[in-house]
């Protein structure tokens, strides 16, 4: 504005700028041209989009647990360095927490990923399995349909079985009986989970059959090692109040955690432990870097076609500042046509591709806004690059 | 003349010239990094195979992949032993231990590979450097591309693995592929007491040499004839192709590269596809003058190719080189066997002609329907 005002006053008589949408007018003039810029732009964001989708399914497969735990705090042993390893602290630890003031209740939750060999009832084939068992007088899961389930589980030899696991698994297809670590279970009902990049199904289970199947094992469910401690803490109690009254009353061995803590700790240990993270790192930078070419080359171009209407503009007297909102607007119209299509398509990918991997792949309004906020990033710094070309424009140079 | 044209288009505008060779450039070089992922990293469970010798490898029917091999009789290794063809058949066993600092601290899982040090089962030069120390009592040697989570992998410290107190006798460079945050090797009676557990009757894998001159497939095939049913025989090749197929299709890492690839075709072919169309129409005004003057469309667009080729492989030549840079570190990083061979190499060349190729004609399509009296 500030510019429109110091321009001379011959401008005041040219039409006011608002009343003509002239970035709109450039867009769309050329439809040929703006039906390969969009498409251009488009292609990068989906491109983006793919590998950011990649990386959030990669955590969130990892976090699924985690996120589906019914506490507030957690106790596990303190050598643990991610959720998703089997290192169980002794039984009575949680008689301890459970006496600690503020605590409603601590609930042993037993996880196993090395001794539990499932029987595909398909093809009769064994595969290792992701265990998770608890009392089902004491739920610890708010997966849909495990907490439904709970009566059924208390029966002697019965299971849930995960409905999204690997199809070669053979736990979609309904059937009533299998065999674990050579025992015959009952399969009582099914839960959706699906598998991450550490097993391929999961199957639930009460404790007593947990300690019962569990290869090798000789303490009463009762005593079993827990692998994780989930503690309810009373309405009203302040949560971390509670975990320091916890943390004086157990001993060093263990950690307590709050679920953010827990989300937190698995999150480091995949982003940067694992060798997993930089990969899908590489990939977004990788798409970031590549959309920046394309949006620059595109707009650059856009701009160069539109160079003689520019500079008639400059030569009847707009000011820079005028024909800078301008290219602004117009990248950022720009960003939108490609990223509309983009932000489509990429639905019916990430829906083909999470059938097809069985990854949760979803559109979210963070990976929304972050996958547009890189666009128009990329599209506006690629106008403010080309924009050079205009507003140096010798409106007599170029007819 | 048509090439000189073609040249002296290109030569005019220089800079303009430079940014579709970088635009194009970069096309082909994702499209090259997309293809080097997707082919490396299912071959990250062949990294420790690939640095063992043996011509046939010999495990239970229920061998999934090398981390879930099961298990099967080491008497039925003794058998093989005694076939036809047959030069050894030496065992290996494996084991995952939790790894910890005797002053405690997080115990991260780690990967135990126990064998009989005299065997000279890996062709790595740091192992069969240190063959005396595997020898030694409670002695393991660390892979030093274990992850920092380990913490010091020096000679000389002491770790505990589940449990039991053993030395680091020194490190080799090997690379962990897929069996997780730390391999180490043990000799057989160190690997059984870190895993008393386990059984030294129960092998996980049988490693079979043949004697000089004996066809390993003729070898594998008497082996399957005479082994009870329960086994499954490998021969290198299939091994390769049953570990790459389970990585690619039993994960999810085949999808996610997969993609990833056809992303960046699309994504290579619109940037190649939008710098020729781009740098073509710039021009409609001399083609249409060119046509005004009596020159054929036919010329014309030998002309627009010749154009579209000299930027392909100028721009393929620079993107050829930063990838196999890239490439080269990414192997130091990874110690995957990421690289080009002349399939690979010659069919991105290939995609990216013939893309050039089809730019140029839709181009030229518009050029053709150009009439002169329009253009200016």
């Amino acid at each position: 504005m500030a510019a429109a005002e110091a321009s001379p006053p011959a401008s005041r008589m040219l039409p006011q700028p608002r009343l003509v949408p002239l970035a709109w007018r450039n867009l769309v003039s050329n439809k040929r041209r703006l039906l390969r810029s969009s498409a251009g732009i488009a292609f990068a964001v989906l491109l983006m989009l793919v590998q950011l989708g990649f990386e959030r399914a990669f955590f969130e497969v990892s976090l699924a647990v985690v996120r589906a735990l019914d506490g507030e705090l957690f106790i596990m042993n303190a050598s643990k360095y991610r959720f998703g390893t089997s290192d169980p602290f002794a039984h009575n630890l949680l008689d301890t927490a459970k006496d600690v003031s503020g605590v409603a209740s601590a609930a042993p939750f037993y996880l196993e990923w090395q001794r539990f060999f499932w029987k595909s009832p398909e093809d009769g084939k064994q595969h290792l399995v992701q265990v998770f068992a608890f009392d089902p007088d004491r739920p610890v899961l708010t997966i849909d349909g495990v907490d439904g389930q709970r009566e059924a589980l208390k029966r002697d030899d019965s299971v849930l079985v995960d409905r999204s696991a690997r199809p070669s698994l053979g736990m979609d297809k309904n059937a009533t009986e299998s065999e674990i670590n050579g025992q015959r279970v009952e399969i009582v009902g099914t839960f959706s989970l699906g598998p991450d990049f550490m097993s391929d199904g999961t199957i639930v289970m009460g404790d007593k059959t947990f300690a019962k199947l569990l290869a090798g094992n000789r303490e009463a469910a009762a005593a079993l090692p827990v692998d994780t401690g989930v503690i309810k803490v009373r309405p009203g109690q302040d949560i971390d109040q509670t975990k320091r009254a916890l943390r004086a009353a157990l001993p060093p061995t263990v950690t307590v955690m709050t679920k953010p803590e827990l989300i937190e700790f698995e999150r480091h240990y995949q982003a940067d432990l694992s060798s997993a993270g930089p990969i899908f790192w590489l990939g977004t930078i990788v798409g970031f870097v590549v959309g920046m070419l394309i949006s620059y080359q595109i707009i650059y171009t856009d701009l160069s076609d539109q160079l003689p209407q520019y500079a008639t503009l400059k030569g009847i007297g707009y000011s820079t500042g005028y024909i800078s909102r301008i290219v602004f607007t117009q990248a950022v119209l720009s960003a939108l046509a490609g990223y509309i299509p983009a932000w489509l398509l990429c639905l019916g990918v990430y829906w083909v591709i999470g059938r097809l991997a069985l990854l949760p792949l979803h559109m979210t309004l963070g990976l929304t806004l972050l996958s547009f906020g890189l666009t128009l990033a990329m599209c506006l710094a690629s106008a403010a690059i080309a924009l050079r070309r205009v507003t140096t424009v010798d409106p007599a140079e170029v007819f | 003349m048509a090439f000189h044209l073609a040249w002296r288009i290109l030569t005019h505008e220089k800079l303009r010239t430079v940014l579709a060779t970088a635009g194009i450039f970069v096309a082909i070089l994702l499209v090259f990094i997309e293809l080097g992922f997707f082919v490396a990293v299912p071959q990250g469970g062949m990294l420790i195979y690939d640095h063992m010798r043996f011509d046939l490898l010999l495990t239970s029917d229920k061998y999934v992949f090398q981390a879930q091999s099961w298990v099967f009789p080491r008497a039925q290794l003794a058998d093989a032993a005694k076939v036809q063809g047959v030069a050894s058949a030496t065992p290996v066993y494996f084991g995952s231990a939790k790894w910890q600092d005797p002053n405690g601290g997080v115990k991260p899982d780690v990967f135990v590979i126990g064998i009989d040090p005299k065997g000279r089962l890996f062709s790595v030069s740091d192992i069969e450097r240190q063959t005396a120390t595997l020898d030694r009592a409670d002695t393991i040697l660390v892979d030093n591309t274990s992850r920092s989570l380990l913490g010091s992998l020096t000679a000389g410290r002491a770790v505990d693995l589940n449990g039991h107190r053993v030395t680091i006798g020194g490190d080799y460079l090997l690379g962990t592929g897929f069996l997780g945050l730390g391999v180490m090797l043990a000799n057989e009676a160190n690997f059984f007491r870190i895993f008393p557990m386990q059984r030294p009757e129960a092998v996980n894998l049988g490693l079979i040499t043949v004697n000089p001159g004996s066809d390993p497939a003729q070898v594998a095939a008497e082996l399957r004839r005479t082994l009870a049913s329960d086994l499954r025989v490998f021969t290198r090749d299939e091994l390769a192709s049953h570990e790459e197929a389970y990585w690619t299709t039993r994960t999810s890492v085949g999808l996610i590269f997969g993609s990833g690839l056809i992303v960046s075709f699309i994504v290579g072919i619109m940037v190649l596809y939008q710098t020729l169309a781009t740098q073509i129409s710039k021009h409609l005004p001399e083609f249409a003058t060119l046509k005004a003057v009596g020159y054929t469309d036919g010329f014309l667009t030998l002309v627009v190719l010749i154009e579209s080729f000299i930027v392909v492989i100028v721009a393929f030549i620079p993107a050829l080189a930063a990838a196999l840079a890239l490439y080269s570190v990414f192997r130091e990083q990874t110690l995957l066997p990421i690289g080009l061979n002349a399939i690979r190499l010659f069919g991105v060349l290939g995609i990216t002609m013939i893309m050039a190729a089809i730019s140029s004609f839709l181009s030229v399509a518009a050029l053709r329907r150009a009439d002169p009296a329009d253009v200016f």
